[in-house]
């Protein structure tokens, strides 16, 4: 089990990795989106806006996310660092994905190009 | 008679059936839609095996290349799996040699794709061949592949990024259901309006539009400007709406047969037949040979 401050740094090192990646900025300056980060297991909550390309994210749940990602605090915790790929836990239902089809497979690829890079 | 049937995850509506002489060979071949059902598509491809003489897997792919990477679809496998005696294959062989050959035959008997084309592929990981033709024939290649799968507005413009970018996505991307990357069953009957808003600017300021006929279709724009249309299956209500989008040319790289061009895994699956040997055994320069002895040849219809 992770705790919330490692989900928090998790988060930390996927953003850094996002914004550092000016090729995935320009991927992504149309896509504007919230997306809602929750734990099954561990009282957490984490909201990820992507917006003009750059990412930002900060503790605590969204209003009106356009996608919600919701796993076990470890699968979050080494899905964000990278260790492991969204692919897996989405296939086998330990990763749930509530939105659009066509915004979870971008998620999705998002995910694979930053730690691809 | 010989019996060659495509198995396909599109929309049945598209279903066909036709009587044909190759090579002094009375041939039967058909095409059995199952609307995006892979269930179905199991079930009849289990039926199938072992009382027809070759099948081909529609409306998906099995294998996706990119350089010398061969990246291998889990639903596809299901199905290429699923058929244990009959010769079962997905078209990819044939795409290598015959979509290659399309380009190079389309640059030294036409004007359709001269030095420096514009040209758009929807796809280029399912159509690799093709994708190097182009570039080797010096045009101005925009490969869609995340525009149009991803939905993600970014031209790739080498085929040293395409692979990279397939690299690090397609290990992944090929274990998502198929549904997911790929318009299958009544999707291939509609168009999506959102996208092509959104990405039409790609088609307009193309020349030549290439790949898979049900991506080239769902993301078309209806205001073209008499752009070259090389792709595969195509039927006469595909004709009638090209014309209608204001496309000037279609290219299918296989050939008419009693009005429609099938896809590639059809003529992949008959060439198998034809042989009698394994896919795994036949090199490319046996489907090459064979589609000389055929005289398959691009069909070229103008529109408009």
């Amino acid at each position: 089990m992770a705790t919330h401050q490692e989900i928090t740094d998790s988060l930390k090192a996927f953003a850094e990795g996002y914004n550092s990646n000016k090729r995935l900025q320009t991927m992504n300056r149309d896509w504007n989106r919230v997306i809602q980060v929750l734990t099954t297991d561990i009282e957490s909550a984490h909201t990820l806006e992507l917006k003009d390309g750059e990412l930002r994210f900060w503790e605590g749940a969204a209003d009106k996310p356009d996608l919600t990602v919701l796993a076990d605090s470890e699968t979050l915790a080494d899905m964000f660092y990278g260790d492991i790929t969204p692919t897996e836990p989405y296939m086998n239902g330990t990763l749930k994905i509530m939105g659009s089809e066509d915004d979870i497979v971008r998620l999705d690829f998002i995910s694979l190009l930053i730690w691809g890079e | 008679m010989k019996r060659v049937v495509s198995v396909s995850l599109g929309s049945s509506l598209r279903d066909h059936r036709v009587r044909v002489n190759l090579l002094g060979e009375e041939f039967e071949i058909s095409r059995q839609g199952t609307d995006g059902d892979i269930d179905r598509a199991l079930a009849l491809l289990e039926e199938l095996d072992g009382s027809v003489d070759a099948i081909g897997l529609g409306g998906i792919d099995v294998y996706l290349y990119a350089g010398k990477t061969r990246y291998t679809v889990k639903d596809g496998l299901r199905l290429l799996e699923a058929v244990k005696k009959t010769p079962v294959v997905d078209g990819s062989g044939l795409k290598d040699t015959l979509e290659r050959q399309t380009v190079y035959y389309l640059r030294e008997h036409s004007n359709l794709i001269p030095p420096g084309s514009r040209v758009l592929m929807v796809s280029a990981v399912d159509r690799f061949g093709m994708a190097e033709a182009f570039v080797e024939l010096d045009c101005d290649v925009t490969y869609g592949d995340l525009i149009f799968t991803a939905g993600i507005p970014y031209p790739i413009k080498t085929l040293a990024e395409l692979e990279e970018i397939a690299r690090k996505t397609l290990p992944e991307m090929v274990k998502l259901p198929f549904h997911m990357l790929y318009p299958t069953g009544k999707k291939q009957d509609t168009r999506d309006d959102v996208k092509v808003k959104k990405f039409g600017y790609y088609y307009r300021e193309a020349q030549v539009l290439a790949g898979d006929f049900h991506l080239v279709k769902r993301y078309m724009p209806d205001d073209l400007s008499g752009q070259t249309v090389i792709t595969n299956t195509t039927t006469q209500d595909d004709i009638a709406f090209l014309r209608q989008c204001g496309a000037g040319t279609l290219v299918t790289t296989t050939p008419e047969l009693e009005g429609r061009s099938f896809g590639t895994n059809v003529m992949e699956a008959v060439l198998v037949a034809i042989t009698g040997k394994g896919w795994q055994d036949i090199t490319a320069g046996e489907y090459l040979k064979l589609l000389e002895l055929l005289d398959f040849r691009p069909r070229i219809v103008e529109l408009n």
